[in-house]
């Protein structure tokens, strides 16, 4: 499985936020502060990862911080997507 | 190598189950104990489950075209199918992988699950769920009182969603355990041998393995836990709007009134036409819905309320045109229009009300068209 850089998953979730609200949102602009995300979006957002990224996210990591920025959700993704060099534990 | 069809002689078996006896478990306000038994025993309540937690792996589409099936024949045992579902879908979509391998291969050789959300205070308004999950040792006590919790009189597993440090969860309990009492609704309005029930929780406890998910926003949690609840539903009501289409059909094609058959009544034509563009219409957007879960797209968050609020919306009107068409041949209990017609309000009602399902689609609308201004 490739994996993603930090500067390309942060291009891709930006991306995805920027065709979905039309309009460009910075790395650290607080999604649920500033309106942009309802619980909807929310579960908008854990399935563009899991499909964009090939990963799963579980039990305590659907927690709405790790969802709260660009840059919050980019730690997630280089987190949970499995390491190059080791077999999935 | 092709895989074998998941669902295949599902169809088979749920028309042998049912027969002509849809009629009198709604009188009844009862299924046969041993009907959802054998089907959640054959994996078919929550089929979508994969087949690494020991399911039958169907895609949504798949298992969206068998619950319309079901829904067709009796919407209570559908109801029963979606309580299931729903319950498996929570476990996978909140709980942690070893979660998983201990409760989903419970729900696809037999068990019985339930979800239990609305309360005395909390229908609509979700977020003013009062039941609690206190964290004790090793253990987690459950407290609270939960209304219409469909398919909970069956249900071996309940899943209780309530307060949980500083957000929701939800929790596995055993229908069995000590403090938990079970309540039937008499004489619900429409899917009325769903086993709805009220659930009172007195201080239940459980281990804090049974703990799914740990303190998400409490509207993070419903939306995940709902959605394979408002599918399956949509999915329940195209099959709402095949059995009026087929009785409609039957009928205006040989009752006789003035000299000629009712289908050549151009008044009755219509509500044949309308009858047939309201499944058309149901089945397109619960297709679409299904094919954005199966492709893992983003947009099925909210194709699923889109495919929730068009189909019970279209059932609830599709089925009133069909008690209309068939008039007193339908207009007593048990008549499967008639049937239609209770059924088809109540979809209306639960898995986010048609008003909610709106409000949700409006923010949709707002949150999507903000407009970027430089340019």
């Amino acid at each position: 499985m490739s994996q993603f850089s930090a500067s390309e998953v942060e291009r891709h979730i930006g991306q995805f936020l920027a065709a979905r609200v039309n309009d460009d949102v910075p790395v650290d602009r607080d999604l649920f502060a500033s309106g942009l995300v309802s619980s909807m979006f929310a579960m908008e957002l854990v399935v563009f990862l899991e499909q964009a990224f090939a990963l799963e996210i579980l039990g305590e990591d659907l927690k709405r911080d790790n969802f709260r920025t660009i840059r919050s959700m980019t730690d997630l993704v280089l987190r949970l997507q499995p390491a190059e060099t080791h077999a999935e534990a | 190598m092709p895989r074998p069809e998941p669902l295949a002689g599902a169809r088979e078996l749920v028309d042998r189950l049912v027969g002509d006896r849809a009629a009198d478990w709604d009188r009844d306000a009862l299924l046969p104990a041993g009907v959802p038994r054998e089907l959640a025993a054959a994996g078919l309540l929550c089929a979508e489950v994969p087949a690494e937690y020991g399911g039958l792996g169907a895609t949504s589409l798949a298992n969206g075209a068998f619950t319309a099936h079901v829904g067709s024949r009796c919407s209570s045992l559908r109801s029963v199918m979606t309580s299931q579902g729903m319950a498996a879908w929570t476990v996978q979509r909140l709980g942690s992988r070893s979660q998983r391998a201990q409760y989903l291969p419970a729900l696809t050789r037999g068990r019985l699950a339930a979800v239990a959300f609305s309360e005395p205070e909390a229908g609509s308004d979700l977020s003013a769920i009062t039941a609690t999950i206190e964290p004790d040792g090793d253990d987690v006590v459950v407290r609270g009182h939960k209304v219409w919790t469909t398919a909970a009189r069956y249900a071996d597993l309940i899943v209780v969603v309530g307060r949980y440090r500083s957000g929701a969860a939800a929790v596995v309990v055993p229908a069995t355990a000590d403090g938990v009492t079970v309540t039937p609704v008499p004489q619900p309005s429409g899917c009325r041998a769903a086993g709805h029930a009220d659930v009172r929780l007195d201080g239940v406890r459980v281990p804090g393995s049974a703990v799914l998910g740990g303190g998400q926003p409490i509207g993070m949690l419903v939306t995940a836990a709902l959605a394979y609840g408002r599918m399956s539903v949509a999915w329940g009501c195209v099959g709402i709007l095949q059995a009026c289409v087929d009785a409609a059909a039957e009928h205006a094609r040989t009752r006789t009134q003035f000299g000629k058959v009712l289908a050549e009544h151009q008044l009755v034509g219509r509500h044949l036409a309308n009858l047939l563009t309201a499944r058309q219409v149901a089945t397109l957007v619960c297709e679409h819905a299904s094919r954005c879960w199966d492709s893992a797209s983003p947009e099925q968050v909210i194709a699923t309320v889109v495919a929730k609020q068009v189909s019970a919306t279209q059932a609830a009107h599709g089925a009133a045109t069909a008690v209309q068409v068939l008039g007193s041949a339908a207009a007593h209990d048990g008549h499967v229009v008639t049937r239609g017609y209770r059924d088809a309000k109540l979809m209306e009602l639960i898995e986010g009300s048609t008003e909610i399902c709106q409000l949700i689609l409006a923010d949709h609308v707002v949150s999507s068209a903000r407009r970027k201004v430089t340019q």
